[in-house]
């Protein structure tokens, strides 16, 4: 009796020692109706989604916790972390001295950039107007389209009045691709990969990237996971579990078994 | 070496001159093992800049260059796609790659992914209208996947070219550190031999003069005289032996002194009865040992009392000292004098037979019998002496010379002033009762 009692005792021990840490992940989906908590939003998005999701459960084994995946829209990640409501957050988010303020970041998962995505008949449209290759700085008195809270929008809202420029906001990239599709906007600023994930399902020759790929004011660079402020030990941990999977190779398997190209 | 030739040197302290070579071997290996801990930090630095920066920097060239590679990859699949929609999907990879930062930052590789970028877009646009357009620009296409391969290789080189640098200044910096932990490892030989040279030459050297010195130090040697070391302490040390052989010589004195006072008569400088005793003893066992002839004799002057009391004592003392030294010009150097008390001599005479010690004893008692004594006062004094001798050969010291005075009393009763010779059957019986 005292026998099964001490392994009772000792189970029960292993079991509190054992219990991991519960984390709170938000993850980026593409369309609306995947954003609720335990929709397979992995499954329905595929490509940069399922990168994200394999990436966090990969983190959260590294870091011994039990993470709670949550699908939730772009614009609702940021203030969801800044609350406390989600300890990760997979947004692609680009580094910006605005987000620092807010948020905090980890080390960089992969770098991205901006372009200009437009139907092919629009392009030649406007082609008339600024020239071959239309380019976002040529561009007047124009409808543009970017996701809400994103970088991409940001910018545009800061130079849509010297340049007289219409701006429609998305909620997701799905409702990004449907502004263009539904002719409510000529172009669409957004980043590339994101971009690339949607056009892919789409048929051939209807939307084309135009203009340059951008760099400068924040649209691109070096993309994180975002954190609260005050969880540095969290950042530390979470950063030594990416360079991990990077030094034992975890992270190019990762990319190779959802991209066919390098994000790095 | 001679530090007494250095200026400034020549008398030092020993413990100083080791003390300074000492500072000055532990300052000048300070400084190189202080230069060689500059040289590790600076490879330190070097490999930590190769780890946190240059490394990285590769990776990220090779990451260009693999994009770069995809490029062309992407663009090739462009051209031999057999449906619109997997060119489309290589044309869409094309503009990603030709997007993203990695390529957009290094200037060449962004102005020739833009320009593939704008070919293959361009071949599109009219391939709509043109079914052959792909075959049409293909050859341009290889002209230009051609130069995305230069280009790849490029950039390969220069991100390994990046690490050229660091890995030089590592090589260059352990190259230098080599030569100077070789002039460390010298430099401390050198120390060595010098310290070894300087301890052989200024202390082991003199200390074994110093040893020789001593083990020779005698009052029969002069003086060791050593050569003006340079350490005060060595020098102190030879000095100190120079007075301890004064030291020696003056102890000598005082011990021949001594003995001379203790062994001889004060007045007449002859040997006293308790000395006599002991070399008459070590001479007549010396004689009985091997059996060789020896005679003993005791002399008196006759009527001395009426002398010192007609002429006093300090006359008595003139005429004992006088007789004394006749006695020594008369015996041989090898007859044993001694003044047995008052006016009572003491002889023995090694190797001489009764007979023979006789005409010795008989030609002092003449001598002495003419001798005129000149006393301060101006006067002249002649005094006789009874001598009685015995053979020595058997028998003790004491009964020899027992038998020796009871001769000299004979002597005295048979009317003075002359020679006595103890019976030798006395002697043979005496010794036989004993």
């Amino acid at each position: 009796m005292r026998f099964l009692l001490l392994v009772l005792l000792l189970c029960g021990a292993r079991w509190v020692v054992a219990q991991p840490n519960e984390l709170h992940v938000a993850l980026w989906v593409a369309e609306a109706k995947t954003a609720r908590p335990g929709s397979d939003g992995e499954r329905q998005n595929g490509g940069l989604y399922q990168f994200n999701a394999q990436l966090a459960r990969e983190i959260c084994r590294r870091m011994k916790a039990r993470c709670v995946m949550e699908n939730v829209l772009f614009g609702e990640i940021l203030p969801g972390v800044e609350a406390r409501l989600f300890d990760l957050g997979f947004g692609n988010y680009l580094r910006t001295p605005e987000r620092e303020k807010r948020v905090a970041f980890s080390e960089s998962i992969w770098n991205s950039s901006s372009r200009l995505l437009g139907r092919v008949a629009n392009k030649r449209r406007l082609s008339a107007r600024f020239g071959p290759d239309v380019a976002l700085d040529g561009l007047r008195d124009v409808r543009l389209g970017g996701i809400a809270e994103s970088r991409q929008m940001a910018y545009l809202e800061s130079i849509a009045g010297a340049r007289g420029l219409t701006l429609s906001k998305a909620r997701t990239m799905a409702e990004a691709i449907a502004l263009l599709r539904d002719g409510e906007v000529d172009y669409c600023l957004l980043p590339m990969l994101t971009a690339y994930e949607l056009l892919r399902h789409e048929t051939p020759g209807i939307f084309e990237f135009s203009g340059p790929p951008l760099l400068d004011h924040g649209l691109g660079g070096s993309v994180h996971i975002a954190l609260a402020k005050d969880s540095e030990a969290l950042r530390l941990a979470v950063n030594q579990a990416i360079l991990a999977m990077r030094a034992d190779g975890t992270y190019h398997r990762l990319l190779h078994q959802n991209f066919p190209f390098s994000l790095e | 070496m001679n530090l007494s030739a250095i200026p400034g040197f020549h008398g030092i302290r020993a413990g100083r001159a080791f003390a300074l070579l000492a500072a000055c071997f532990v300052l000048t290996f300070g400084a190189m093992v202080t230069l060689l801990v500059l040289d590790q930090q600076r490879v330190l630095e070097a490999t930590g800049h190769l780890q946190e920066q240059t490394v990285p920097e590769i990776i990220r060239y090779q990451r260009l260059a693999r994009n770069l590679e995809q490029l062309r990859q992407e663009g090739e699949r462009v051209f031999s796609a057999h449906t619109p929609q997997s060119r489309q999907q290589a044309m869409f990879v094309v503009m990603l790659v030709a997007s993203h930062p990695s390529v957009l930052e290094h200037p060449e590789s962004a102005a020739l992914a833009r320009e593939t970028e704008r070919f293959l877009n361009d071949v599109m646009y009219r391939s709509a209208t043109d079914s052959k357009a792909f075959v049409t620009y293909h050859e341009e296409w290889q002209r230009l996947a051609a130069r995305l391969s230069v280009q790849v290789d490029d950039v390969s080189i220069q991100g390994i070219n990046l690490a050229n640098g660091d890995l030089n200044e590592v090589a260059a910096t352990m190259g230098l550190a080599r030569y100077k932990v070789a002039a460390a490892l010298g430099l401390v030989g050198l120390f060595l031999l010098l310290f070894l040279v300087l301890l052989r030459k200024h202390l082991i050297e003199p200390l074994q003069r110093i040893d020789r010195a001593l083990s020779t130090l005698s009052v029969e040697q002069p003086s060791p005289t050593f050569q003006p070391s340079a350490m005060r302490e060595i020098h102190a040390v030879e000095e100190a032996i120079g007075e301890l052989h004064a030291s020696l010589v003056q102890n000598e004195k005082a011990r021949v002194a001594l003995e001379e006072l203790a062994n001889n008569d004060g007045l007449t400088r002859l040997t006293n009865r308790r000395h006599f005793m002991l070399l008459a003893d070590a001479e007549l066992l010396r004689a009985q040992r091997y059996e060789r002839p020896v005679t003993v004799g005791m002399a008196d002057l006759d009527h001395f009392k009426n002398l010192n009391d007609g002429y006093g004592h300090a006359a008595g003392d003139i005429v004992l000292c006088a007789l004394a030294q006749l006695m020594r010009d008369t015996f041989r150097q090898s007859d044993m004098i001694g003044r047995y008390g008052g006016e009572e001599f003491a002889f023995l005479f090694p190797e001489t037979s009764l007979v023979e010690a006789h005409v010795l004893a008989e030609r002092l008692r003449v001598r002495a019998a003419g001798y005129n004594i000149e006393l301060p006062d101006g006067r002249t004094v002649r005094v006789s002496m009874s001598i009685g001798l015995a053979d020595a050969s058997t028998g003790s010291l004491e009964m020899a010379l027992n038998r020796a005075d009871d001769a000299l009393y004979e002597a005295k009763r048979q009317g003075r002033n002359r020679v006595v010779q103890a019976p030798v059957g006395e002697q043979r019986l005496l010794a036989d009762d004993l």
